[in-house]
């Protein structure tokens, strides 16, 4: 049940992963922020899944612009995050704590 | 519709708004409506508008990159600090104090997302209208269905290579069109050729070497090699009109690059040592390149060389500017 739930979730990641892994390098660093704009993406895609993750990157991504001053900017984070995420970047259901 | 041509929408309005503009003004000014050239020439057109209204961000970006100097002993020690550290929690210690160092000197030299967030869509924008015209199909504002017809039938070199074929569409014909593959193939190679010497430009001779020695510029190195494969295949895709507009713009990316290393290179880096070598021996520095400011900088610069081994060099490594005068104007 939670595979099929996290289902959108995982295929926005697949994605992002994807997405850093052969067309960031292209540009190399260009973000003002850390993590980067596709980092932050798949952080907010990861804990909060993809409307609420959308929404928190598309307003980052227009915050990262030359006039920005940039610096740290992390993630909101989740406080009772229901589930894991593997090395490779997805997200399972979680056994430790409900 | 969904949520992705929604967004596109109004970016595929102004693409096509562009390229109907320019394929007007190049008819006005007499030349063949319907023929390949003039919607080629419209496209170029469209790289120029785009890459032109890109030009303020890339001024700030080089404004932004100058002022790094400032922060230089800083930035060292921070990676003195991590220095063989290679882990990864290290490595990403070690980028965010660099990101606090410069989000606190207000010296942040990183480019933003922007240029290419505006770009990325232009193209996929392009790419769609272009799809779209192959069918003959109306565009979503400007380009009605006879003018989209026209643009995905134009054709280069005597008709026989339309703008919205790919070479996979010339090779699945029946019979396979030679002619149309060869022309595609070439389109691949040449984007693909400028792509790889634009970024090559980039990164042998534009980056600090504090930049090089960040273990981003090793994953950068070894996508600038794997890079041009992905491209050669995934150009066979592209239709022609697409190629087109992508290999303007690595052109115009080439210019803007050249005239940058050569006039404005990221402090530290092997260009600006090229550039005041060159300007050393001149004697002096020429009027037109930048500000008064600069020539104080430079001038100093200049006063302080001195003889040096090649080991001595390299031991100083980069030097900070002393002068109160480097900081640009804020």
């Amino acid at each position: 049940m939670s595979t099929l739930l996290l289902l959108p979730r995982n295929a926005v990641v697949a994605f992002l992963v994807a997405y850093r892994r052969i067309i960031s390098p292209l540009y190399g660093d260009v973000c003002r922020y850390h993590p980067s704009c596709s980092a932050y993406a798949l952080q907010s895609v990861q804990l909060h899944g993809v409307l609420v993750g959308s929404w928190w990157t598309a307003r980052r991504l227009l915050r990262c612009h030359p006039w920005a001053t940039g610096g740290i900017d992390d993630v909101r984070p989740r406080r009772r995050f229901r589930y894991l995420i593997t090395p490779a970047g997805f997200v399972v259901a979680g056994h430790q704590k409900g | 519709m969904d949520i992705f041509s929604i967004i596109l929408w109004p970016l595929k309005w102004v693409v096509e708004l562009l390229l109907v503009g320019w394929h007007w003004l190049l008819s006005a000014a007499g030349m063949d409506p319907a023929s390949g050239l003039t919607w080629v020439l419209s496209i170029v057109g469209l790289v120029i508008v785009v890459r032109a209204a890109l030009i303020p961000l890339f001024v700030k970006q080089i404004k932004n990159q100058r002022r790094m100097m400032e922060v230089a002993p800083r930035l060292k020690k921070v990676q003195d600090k991590y220095r063989g550290k290679r882990d990864q929690l290290s490595q990403e210690a070690m980028r965010r104090e660099t990101m606090a160092i410069y989000s606190e000197t207000g010296t942040n030299p990183m480019a933003s997302c922007l240029p290419l967030l505006v770009q990325m869509p232009i193209f996929f924008s392009l790419f769609q209208v272009l799809n779209a015209a192959q069918a003959g199909k109306a565009g979503v504002g400007p380009l009605n269905s006879q003018l989209a017809e026209q643009f995905g039938n134009a054709a280069l070199f005597g008709g026989f290579a339309p703008l919205h074929t790919s070479f996979q569409k010339a090779m699945e014909a029946t019979p396979p069109q030679v002619g149309v593959m060869i022309v595609a193939a070439v389109m691949v190679v040449l984007m693909t050729a400028s792509q790889f010497i634009t970024q090559l430009q980039i990164m042998s001779k534009n980056m600090s070497e504090e930049a090089k020695a960040s273990p981003m510029f090793k994953q950068q190195r070894i996508m600038l090699y794997i890079l041009p494969f992905i491209f050669l295949f995934s150009g066979f895709a592209f239709p022609l009109g697409v190629m087109f507009y992508w290999l303007t713009s690595n052109i115009w990316t080439m210019v803007q690059q050249f005239i940058v290393i050569r006039n404005m290179p990221t402090p530290g880096s092997e260009a600006a040592k090229k550039r005041e070598e060159r300007l050393a021996r001149k004697g002096k520095l020429v009027v037109d390149e930048g500000t008064a400011q600069e020539t104080v900088v430079v001038v100093e610069k200049q006063q302080r060389q001195q003889p040096m081994s090649k080991s001595r060099a390299k031991k100083s490594g980069t030097k900070p500017n002393s002068g109160g005068n480097s900081s640009e104007r804020k």
